[in-house]
Order: C-alpha cells, then structure tokens, then sequence
C-alpha cells in the first residue's frame, strides 16, 4: 500500500512562541502557590494536568487577588465554562488568595506542540501520541 | 440592552454580527445531519466541524457581548429573526438527503471563510486580530473534508456528479451575497476593521473557486449573468427556509418558559 494511500490531516503544524508553555516555575510566593494549584486541574477528558497541556498563560496575585489568563484547546471546547470555573476555584484556594478571576484568551493560538514533556509523556500513558 | 439591528451599527460591531451570524447558522444546519450522514466518518467529520463552527460564532458573540454589552438572548434566543445578518447561503434548507448540497455549501462557504479571515488578521480591533490565528488554524480541516468529498463525489461521473452540479447551479448565486456589503461597508474598511473590501475578497474567492469546480468537470455559473436572489441577509432580508429553522433553535428556549418558572412545593409554603 503506498504511502499516500490514507490523508490524513497533520495536527503538529503549530509553533511555539517564545516562553511558551508556561508552567510557573519561576513563580514565587502566592503566584507560585496558584501555579501549583493549577497544576492539580485536569483536563476534563484527559488525566493530564491543564498546566502541562500548556493552557495557563499567565498567573497574577495583587493583594489577594489571583488573575488566570489562560487558553482552550480549540475554541468550540464545550468545557469551557466548567473549566474555567474549576481554574478558578483551584486558584482561589491558594494561600494569601481570597478571590480569583480567569479571562481566555486565543493569542498564542495553542497548539499540540505547547505541551510539555510531562504532559507528552502522561498522554502517551494514557494513549495518545503527541 | 436593545437588540443589534442591521443599518444601526459601528462598524465593529456589524463586523462581528455578520461573521457570528454566519458561522452559528450553518452550524445549525451542519447539525442536521447527525446520524444520517453517508458513513459513520462522515457524521464524525461534520458533528466536529459543527462544534467548530458554533464556538467560532460563540468567539464572536461573545466579543459583542464583552465589548458593546449585548446579552446572550438579544444575540440570539430574542433577536428579531429579521435582525440577523448571516448570507442566505448558510439558511437554506438541504434538499432531503443530498449530501453533494452540504459537501458543495461547505466548499463555498469555507473558502470565502478563509479569505475573510486574512482580510481580518490585521485589523485595527485587536480583539478580532487577537483570535483570527487560532479560528484559521481550525479551518483547514473544513476545506480539506470539503474537498476531498467533491473529488470522491465528481471523480466517477454519474449520479454525485450530477448533484455536484446541481447544488454549484442552485448555490452558486446565494454564496455571492457571502460578500454583500452591510450599510456600513465603506466605514469597516477605513476604520481597519477589515483590511480589504469585500469587492476584493470576492475577486479572490472567484479566481479560486472557479478553476477549481471546473478542473472537477462543474460548470461554474457566471456571476455576471446569475440571476441574483433578492434576499442578501446582510440587510436582514432572508429566504422562506429561515423562519422554520430560527423557529427551531429558538423553541427549546421558549418551552423553558422564563415567565413563569416551575416553583417548588416548599417554596412560599
């Protein structure tokens, strides 16, 4: 059977912008400890944390105020109000955090290729390969 | 807040009307064809690209919402049937089981979609700008399922071949009024809103299309000599097929009878 017998349509067309993803790792204090709570969101159809899928673009805490920027996979993703409220209610019980609010935003557009290695790795034992 | 009326619009938000218009309206009629697709891929294909198309409509609402205080029902569960702007493409009823007329309104619509969204990339409301890359890069599978089916359907000749033709001669004409300009056409264009004129996204649309459905042995219309329908959509003139169907997505919410809401037998006991 010849190569070009099945299209198929190729998803890793994505590119990483510079400092992406993010994961907090330089984060301190109260924005490290909402980073850390991030990290134990999982996406809801995939036990890979929304972090390591590299949907949190940014993290901010102001006198106990936590702002999430963060992405969606695609943009018809039907979880997305459940998601957003379960980002910020892991936020919200950060240390020094009281209240929390998450705004989505499409720029960087995500893609497959902003995953992390952790994440790569958790799809691949849950059987997808990325 | 009162609800967007076409010819009473800036010119961002007529912008973002007649792209979220668009796109919610042919996924609508995407989503009838759940379970009757020809095979089982292709109901998977086109549930997906329906989903697509509903949270790209669901972008630009929401921006209307966010940026210019709209709420949900004057978008859509309230708005005037004759308010929306989408192009009578999208609204038209598909002939029973006739999966070339969803194959070729799909070719038709997604390449148009193409082209507007690079006339989008850049414009001067970065909030349209800021979501244009991700919208694009869910697009290509549109045009691919599209035409991959155009080339299964047109390359045996025969029956598909001749319901090719016979959507191309019926749509053709509606897919023109993709690019009929709102009220406010000229005012879109110098604000930067969009970076080129939908007289141009047009001339681009034709040079592509055309050669395509003709190297597909399709005989294209010429749009100089079509006959063009009297309903554009982009002045809320619509054909007969869009008051069913706006009567049907807006059903369910009317059922749920806001007015008078189920009370429990405990409450003001």
């Amino acid at each position: 059977m010849s190569s070009d017998a099945c299209a198929h349509t190729d998803y890793e067309d994505g590119e990483v912008p510079e400092g992406y993803p993010r994961t907090g790792d330089d984060a301190t204090g109260a924005e490290a400890d909402v980073w850390g709570a991030l990290a134990e969101v999982e996406d809801p159809e995939m036990p890979v944390s929304i972090v390591d899928l590299g949907l949190i673009y940014d993290v901010t805490v102001e006198d106990g105020h936590a702002s999430v920027e963060m992405t969606l996979t695609y943009t018809g993703c039907p979880a997305k109000d459940m998601l957003t409220n379960d980002v910020r209610c892991a936020a919200m019980t950060a240390a020094g955090v009281e209240d929390a609010d998450v705004t989505i935003q499409y720029s960087p557009p995500w893609s497959v290729e902003m995953v992390t290695e952790r994440g790569r790795e958790q799809l691949q034992e849950f059987g997808l390969s990325v | 807040m009162a609800q967007p009326a076409p010819g009473d619009l800036s010119p961002v938000e007529a912008q973002l009307l007649r792209l979220a218009d668009d796109e919610y309206v042919l996924a609508e009629r995407y989503t009838e064809w759940q379970i009757f697709a020809p095979t089982p891929e292709a109901d998977l294909a086109l549930a997906n690209i329906a989903q697509d198309e509903f949270g790209h409509a669901r972008l630009w609402y929401d921006l209307l919402q966010d940026e210019f205080g709209y709420e949900e029902p004057d978008l859509l569960w309230e708005r005037d049937p004759g308010n929306f702007v989408h192009s009578p493409l999208v609204e038209l009823e598909t002939p029973d089981g006739d999966w070339a007329d969803t194959v070729v309104r799909s070719y038709l619509y997604d390449v148009a979609e193409r082209l507007r969204l690079d006339a989008l990339a850049d414009s001067s409301f970065d909030p349209i700008a800021d979501r244009v890359r991700k919208v694009q890069s869910e697009e290509g599978y549109h045009r691919e399922h599209a035409q991959s089916w155009l080339d299964r359907l047109t390359g045996g000749g025969g029956d598909a071949h001749r319901r090719v033709q016979s959507a191309v001669d019926r749509l053709f004409p509606y897919a023109l009024t993709l690019f009929a300009p709102t009220a406010n056409e000229d005012e879109i264009v110098a604000a930067g809103v969009r970076t080129r004129a939908l007289a141009d996204v047009r001339a681009d649309w034709l040079d592509e299309v055309v050669p395509y459905l003709e190297s597909l042995d399709v005989v294209v219309p010429d749009p100089s000599a079509v006959s063009h329908p009297d309903e554009v959509g982009r002045d809320g003139s619509h054909t007969g097929d869009w008051a069913a169907l706006h009567e049907e997505f807006t059903a369910t919410y009317h059922e749920l009878g806001f007015d008078d809401p189920a009370t429990l037998r405990s409450e003001n006991a």
